[in-house]
């Protein structure tokens, strides 16, 4: 039988006919539908229980409580704890991000050593052989942990120092130290007593402290401007966010802080407005007035003001001596609302930005940050977690990301009251990591671990009964049973908070009025976040809109 | 009962921090950009600034966080929308948008008065391993489509789901907490139920201080703003432009409301 | 002529043949579940007579699904019985720690979002409705994948027309829409999409 085209065409349209009564047209349809509408390269979450844990924020020394979501065992979003003591119940923008930033591009997975691959073993045996030969300084970025105890404890036994690169919170608190000698780390700003705060270019509602502690008591008590009860006066060259939702905003000439501050205290003194006495600045109204950029009769009226509703306390950007003298005139200095001593038992620090000694290593922590370049010829040690680029050190050791290690949470500098936490390590760990304390202890092991000194610190804490412990409910700390009760509670993300301290004596002993000292310009959170990446989705504030500036690109 | 989910924006208490802009991306699964821009990003919560039009100390500036506005009435990206994309759902009032809907025709974009939506431009993609830090109440939209705000709602999911397992009929309120209210650090944005008049962020919204954006339009948005100071609440019915030239209180104009020039 | 309307018929009969038989195996990928679970078995030996004795609900609502391992290690932490598959299950899977990779048969794609609670707690349907008798089945059926889309037969259902289904045999869009209906209750688009 001969097929001619008529029957092909004749059998395919039989074909076609039938095919349409069957599921396949049909089917393919529906299906690609479904395909496409989830197409495979678009990735998916992972499925699992969800549970939510709660733990710390270790970033940096403000000490955030978190609140952070898990799904599969991994983070998936972090929130803050309202009932937190320290934080209330916010976070910097960019914590909201920080639960990615294991996995960011930039982070360190193994030892570089001088830009080539090496090994955990290596390091160990650089340092160990080091340590031999000469003396080793650490510099610590967030002192008061229990890692720092180790670092500490580990410097001395190797005839070495121990030196700190302080937050600008604590900075603005070496004056007093310098002139009381009660260690900047036992001071704080009682900003909780204040009804007016001068704040001079110190970014207060963006970056300074922890914020969840003066952006809440901001919007509860300064946020109305008509009559605040908490008057907020900001002294900034430009409308910073702080000045744009301040009381009143002074704008005076970039860093002419130190004057304003002279000629404020010129003021006071002269038409005997405080009941202080003491050295007279060296500069004078009209010389304030002519670096400030202000008026003589503008500087008078912020004095009167200033001190129109007391307790008034002003707050420098950075170390300001004469921000800090005009708290002294103030008598602001070991009052209530002013600058207190929240506890005997801190100790001062030495800072790592003055010379350093000649060391055989230096060993550089993870807290760290990364624009700190150490002067020295010293072999370097550094730990990060994330590569800031540029590093001039010899070993880059890769240490715990993001909730990956436990860690605890000492007073964040500036705050007025003592606390204590525990973060507890939430994530296991995505490379092989370690921190310098654990790394230290691991070649000296008559050192004790941060983990051994954390259980001491419960201990400790818990014969002192003192204070109250936050979790779900707020206990008084007289009332646990035990330390391990005590120590449990922590590790589930409980916080420990001092009583308020009563203000004390704080004598500061000064002849003259502190030399004029130019500011430096505050720095915000897109410009100074401790760790030297920004999470991936921090570009949203900055890129995707114009609500801060880009970060200036860090080259150390 | 059914509810209308609005919020009260006090923008006394915004500090301009950003922080409900990045809570927003990370809660909704949105890729980090790389190549994005003021034009070509995707925020569905947007910090945007105005000025009182003054130069020197007499200067006031204020942040106003910008989200969809829930448009109760003649919803404009729902009128245009050529394939029922959009819609405003009957028991809660949001303006719900389905990605896998879109055909990424971006009329509602222009529709839009409040330029509240977003396109996807790239398909997202996170670097290796992130996807294991996503939201899994919220599915990852491709390339080619718009999404906006949807007022969290993987969040009223799990408390409809919370309260089923409880065997409530309604949800608890405190459960549903969209994630620019929870990050707040000022608890400046109010989220709550408009419809019902004992509710405080409703209260709220019926005070003198409040105030709405574009009211002109009959859209009936149901996102509410408030401040005490009065060059704020003027800005309620301004469009975007230089305060500078004009002197008057403006928002801040964004590049892709550029038009001309 | 007639020649023409035979050929005709021809192409219609191979076209039927080809879409009704031949599709639906080409279309499906047949596997197997990596262990040979019985539910009758269950049900038999261990009195277990409640779907959500094993199938529970999380105390936020939320469902757990196919039990994770520490459920079945409650009891076959060692070897209970001779069985191959038990065999499977406690050195594969038990012992080791991992999860077993069950297939589920009603997996519904990533912007699907179904919550157990409500159909289950608030609506109060039986398991009957949505997954037909698969609870009183004596071996697992084999799982049948859509190598277009990627998910089970059971979404679209065993029935390659639709027409004349068992209670239970399909888990599409469409379903739910149909059941919402009868019930009368509406949701829009996000009530049930991510």
């Amino acid at each position: 039988m001969k097929v001619t085209r008529r029957d092909l065409l004749f059998w395919g349209a039989g074909a076609a006919a039938g095919l349409i009564v069957t599921p396949v047209p049909w089917k393919i349809l529906d299906d690609t539908s479904i395909w496409s509408q989830n197409w495979p390269w678009i990735p998916q979450a992972a499925r699992g229980p969800v549970e939510v844990k709660q733990s710390a924020c270790t970033l940096c020394p403000q000490g955030c409580g978190l609140r952070v979501r898990m799904a599969a065992g991994w983070p998936v979003g972090v929130a803050g704890v309202s009932s937190h003591p320290v934080s209330r119940g916010a976070l910097c923008p960019l914590a909201f991000g920080a639960h990615q930033l294991n996995w960011h591009p930039l982070r360190l997975k193994s030892v570089l050593h001088r830009g080539t691959a090496s090994s955990w073993p290596n390091a160990q045996a650089a340092l160990a052989k080091a340590q031999k030969e000469g003396p080793v300084v650490i510099i610590d970025g967030y002192p008061g942990r229990a890692a720092s105890s180790v670092m500490e404890a580990f410097a001395e036994k190797k005839r070495g120092e121990y030196r700190v690169v302080f937050s600008p919170e604590t900075k603005s608190l070496l004056p007093y130290e310098s002139w009381s000698k009660v260690p900047a780390s036992a001071l704080g700003y009682d900003l909780e007593n204040a009804h007016t705060i001068v704040s001079f270019g110190a970014p207060l509602l963006d970056g300074w402290g922890t914020p969840g502690r003066f952006t809440r008591l901001w919007a509860e008590r300064a946020a109305d401007r008509t009559d605040p009860e908490l008057r907020l006066i900001q002294v900034e060259a430009t409308l910073s966010r702080t000045a744009s939702r301040a009381w009143q905003w002074i704008p005076i000439r970039d860093g002419s802080e130190a004057a304003l501050a002279a000629g404020l205290a010129r003021v006071l003194l002269e038409n005997q407005l405080v009941q202080t006495r003491g050295p007279l600045p060296a500069l004078s109204l009209a010389d304030a007035a002519g670096q400030t950029g202000l008026t003589e009769d503008a500087i008078r009226d912020l004095a009167r003001t200033m001190i129109a509703q007391r307790p008034v306390v002003a707050v420098a950007n950075r170390e300001n001596p004469a921000v800090a003298a005009l708290n002294v005139v103030l008598g602001a200095v070991g009052t209530a609302g002013g600058i207190v001593r929240k506890t005997k038992t801190a100790r001062p620090y030495s800072s790592a930005e003055t010379a350093l000694p000649s060391a055989r290593a230096v060993v550089i922590d993870a807290s760290v940050p990364w624009d700190y370049v150490p002067q020295t010829d010293a072999e370097v040690f550094r730990f990060a977690a994330w590569d800031g680029g540029g590093s001039k050190a010899d070993w880059l050791l890769p240490a715990p990301g993001f909730l990956e290690e436990l860690k605890d949470v000492p007073t964040p500098p500036a705050s007025a009251t003592e606390s204590y936490a525990i973060a507890p390590s939430l994530t296991k760990s995505l490379h092989e990591t370690h921190g310098a304390a654990q790394f230290l202890a691991s070649i000296d092991s008559a050192l004790p671990t941060h983990e051994q000194i954390i259980h001491a610190r419960c201990q400790n804490l818990f014969r002192l009964r003192e204070g109250n412990l936050y979790a779900q409910e707020i206990t008084p700390l007289a009332k646990i049973e035990s330390a391990q009760k005590l120590e449990d509670q922590l590790s589930k993300g409980a916080v420990w908070m001092g009583t308020p301290s009563k203000s004390g004596m704080i004598r500061c002993e000064r002849k003259e009025w502190p030399a004029f000292t130019a500011a430096i310009p505050a720095e915000t959170w897109s410009e100074s976040w401790a760790t030297p990446v920004l999470p991936p989705l921090a570009p949203k504030l900055y890129q995707e809109s114009s609500l801060r500036e880009p970060p200036t690109r860090r080259t150390a | 009962m059914s509810a209308r989910y609005g919020m009260v924006i006090d923008l006394d208490r915004c500090t301009g921090c950003g922080s409900c802009m990045v809570a927003c991306a990370s809660e909704n699964n949105v890729a980090p950009l790389a190549r994005a821009t003021a034009r070509t990003g995707l925020t569905p919560m947007l910090v945007r600034k105005a000025s009182n039009g003054m130069t020197g100390a007499a200067r006031r500036e204020v942040f106003i966080p910008i989200a969809c506005m829930h448009c109760e009435e003649e919803t404009p990206c729902v009128k245009v929308c050529p394939q029922q994309a959009v819609e405003v759902d009957k028991g809660t009032g949001i303006v719900m948008q389905m990605p896998q809907r879109c055909l990424g025709c971006r009329y509602c974009m222009t529709a839009c008065p409040y330029h509240a939506r977003y396109f996807n431009w790239w398909d997202p993609v996170w670097p290796a391993g992130m996807e294991k830090s996503l939201n899994p109440g919220v599915a990852v939209r491709m390339r080619g489509v718009v999404e906006k705000c949807n007022l969290c709602h993987a969040r009223l999911h799990a408390a409809k789901e919370k309260a089923a397992g409880a065997g409530r009929r309604e949800i608890d309120l405190a459960d549903y907490v969209p994630a620019c209210v929870e990050a707040c650090p000022t608890g400046a944005i109010h989220f709550g139920n408009l419809a019902d008049r004992s509710d405080p962020v409703s209260q709220e919204a019926r005070s003198p201080e409040a105030f709405r954006f574009l009211t002109r339009l009959g859209t009936e948005p149901k996102v509410y703003y408030k401040s005490k100071e009065a060059w704020v609440r003027e800005l309620a019915e301004s469009a975007s432009g230089s305060g500078a030239r004009t002197g008057k209180a403006t928002l801040e104009i964004r590049s892709e409301e550029v038009t001309h020039g | 002529m007639r020649r023409g309307v035979l050929v005709f018929a021809l192409g219609v009969a191979v076209a039927l043949a080809g879409g009704w038989i031949v599709f639906p195996r080409v279309l499906y990928v047949q596997k197997q579940q990596p262990v040979d679970f019985r539910h009758k078995t269950h049900a038999e030996k261990s009195g277990v007579t409640e779907c959500g004795d094993c199938h529970a609900l999380r105390e936020d609502g939320t469902f757990a699904g196919i039990q994770a391992m520490d459920k079945c290690a409650g009891c076959h932490s060692e070897r209970i019985g001779e069985s191959p598959a038990e065999e499977t299950l406690v050195n594969h899977y038990i012992k080791p720690g991992r999860e077993t990779p069950w297939l589920v048969y009603a997996r519904q794609p990533a912007n699907v979002w179904f919550s157990h609670a409500i159909h289950v707690k608030r609506a109060r349907l039986d398991c009957r409705e949505c997954h037909g008798a698969h609870g009183e089945s004596d071996r697992e059926k084999v799982y049948e994948l859509n190598r277009i889309s990627g998910y089970s037969r059971d979404i679209w259902g065993h029935s390659m027309s639709r027409l004349r289904r068992a209670p239970g045999d399909g888990m599409k869009m469409a379903d739910c829409e149909a059941c919402h209906r009868r019930h009368g209750v509406e949701v829009g688009c996000l009530g049930c999409h991510e």
